[in-house]
């Protein structure tokens, strides 16, 4: 008997030396604590799709830059610079599958209301999040038609991007 | 005793603190405006009338963020398609009509999260069945500036710039629903983005089933293979899945396997179907 006690002083000492300034708690009253722990998704974007600088010629020809950011510059055509495609990362609950979906296309015009258009190819079209940040990329590169002689200027566009849960 | 239990501490807290620092190191790379974080990546409200969505500014400016209700469509392929409002049929059109939520459009500052409230208004006479829109949470780009546009003497430049977002399920029940799944021709195809394990699934019933596939492989204990988040909607009566994988795991999915489709945790988890085959 007094042996069990001994050993139940002991355990209840070293509990509290193990829980150090927490043991002050204990004689609170309980309370509850919630949490709702949401699933969640996390989309950035890490690069953006870029041709970099095109000198165009009299004749028509096409920039394409792959998922990957290589360039294929058309003959007619003298591309200089870095170019890249437009990067993102996707983090969310490892083993997540989610559809990644790009306009098919997307038209560039400048001030003077000159034209261009350029189609879009996303690396992936489905992507399982591995929880590996370096792995849950995917990339949207671009075929960019440029016309003969066509007018200089600033070309913007917009293109659209989704992440899509099932 | 007590400076070892002390001691004890002191070494579980610094090994919080490289936990914690690493985390943090982790979690700031260098981050364009419009980043976003939303939770959940689901809603489904089954009788409940309303919940909340965190929408999270995780970019390193401030951003301004619509909000707004879209439809969309599964195809035979599992791919989620644009509906225009102009194709809309009725069910998506009564989806549309009864899903409140505000705010619509925020601006927020870096790492400033806002709730976006979700009602449902469902009108009296509502048919039995399953109604689902997509709410789509994306970054309203800023304008580029003039200086930016103006920079480019003779030639041209070109300024792309992606509006992207994230795009979350939002299913009202109405009624006792129910659906069945089936699993069948599971194989491994080759595509030029690598290898991927793809299988037919197929549904019955006035609902949508969503869930896990585990593929396991004969004697095996451990899945090979999982895939959270699988779903299939009512518009289609079957589907394809197709499972990108790694080339060491292709090279196990040979043989003998069963696919199994799970309920999701926070809906029990049961076992919706399972499937044997033999994958050549």
């Amino acid at each position: 008997m007094s042996k069990f006690i001994k050993a139940a002083v002991a355990s209840s000492v070293l509990a509290a030396s193990v829980m150090g300034a927490n043991a002050a708690h204990a004689a609170t009253a309980s309370a509850d604590a919630r949490a709702n722990i949401l699933e969640q998704v996390t989309v950035t974007n890490t690069s953006d799709l870029d041709f970099a600088t095109i000198v165009t010629g009299a004749t028509a020809g096409n920039v394409v830059v792959d998922s990957a950011g290589t360039v294929t510059c058309a003959a007619a055509l003298v591309c200089s610079g870095t170019t890249t495609a437009a990067g993102f990362t996707v983090a969310g609950t490892t083993g997540q599958t989610v559809d990644i979906d790009a306009d098919a296309s997307v038209t560039l015009t400048n001030a003077g209301g000159n034209a261009m258009v350029a189609t879009l190819t996303e690396s992936v079209t489905t992507l399982s999040i591995s929880g590996v940040a370096a792995t849950d990329v995917f990339s949207v590169g671009g075929s960019l038609a440029v016309g003969a002689n066509q007018a200089d200027g600033a070309y913007l566009g917009n293109f659209d991007v989704t992440v899509n849960y099932q | 005793m007590k400076t070892n239990g002390l001691r004890r501490l002191n070494t579980l807290y610094a090994g919080f603190a490289i936990m914690g620092s690493a985390l943090f190191l982790s979690s700031a790379p260098a981050q364009a405006a419009g980043d976003l974080l939303v939770a959940p990546t689901r809603i489904v409200l089954d009788g409940q009338r309303g919940t909340e969505v965190i929408l999270n500014n995780i970019g390193s400016e401030t951003a301004t963020y619509r909000i707004s209700l879209e439809l969309r469509r599964m195809t035979a392929e599992g791919k989620l398609q644009d509906v225009s409002p102009e194709e809309a049929n009725s069910f998506e059109k009564a989806a549309k009509g009864m899903i409140r939520y505000a705010p619509r459009r925020v601006t927020l500052p870096p790492n400033q999260p806002q709730a976006i409230r979700l009602g449902v208004r469902p009108p009296k006479d509502l048919a039995d069945g399953e109604y689902r829109a997509h709410l789509l949470f994306r970054a309203i780009p800023k304008a580029r500036s003039v200086t930016e546009q103006a920079s480019t003497s003779g030639g041209f430049t070109i300024a792309l710039t992606p509006i992207y977002g994230v795009t979350i399920p939002v299913i009202i029940r109405q009624g006792n629903l129910q659906a069945t799944a089936g699993i069948a021709n599971a194989r491994v195809e080759t595509s030029d983005n690598g290898q991927a394990f793809a299988f037919d699934l197929s549904r019955t019933g006035d609902r949508s089933t969503y869930g896990e596939i585990r593929v396991l492989k004969q004697g095996e204990s451990e899945p090979i293979l999982v895939a959270r988040g699988i779903a299939i909607y009512p518009e289609v009566p079957s589907r394809k899945v197709t499972l990108p994988v790694p080339a060491e795991i292709a090279a196990k999915l040979t043989g003998p396997i069963s696919v199994e489709y799970y309920e999701p945790d926070n809906a029990g988890g049961g076992l919706i179907t399972k499937s044997q085959m033999v994958l050549r």
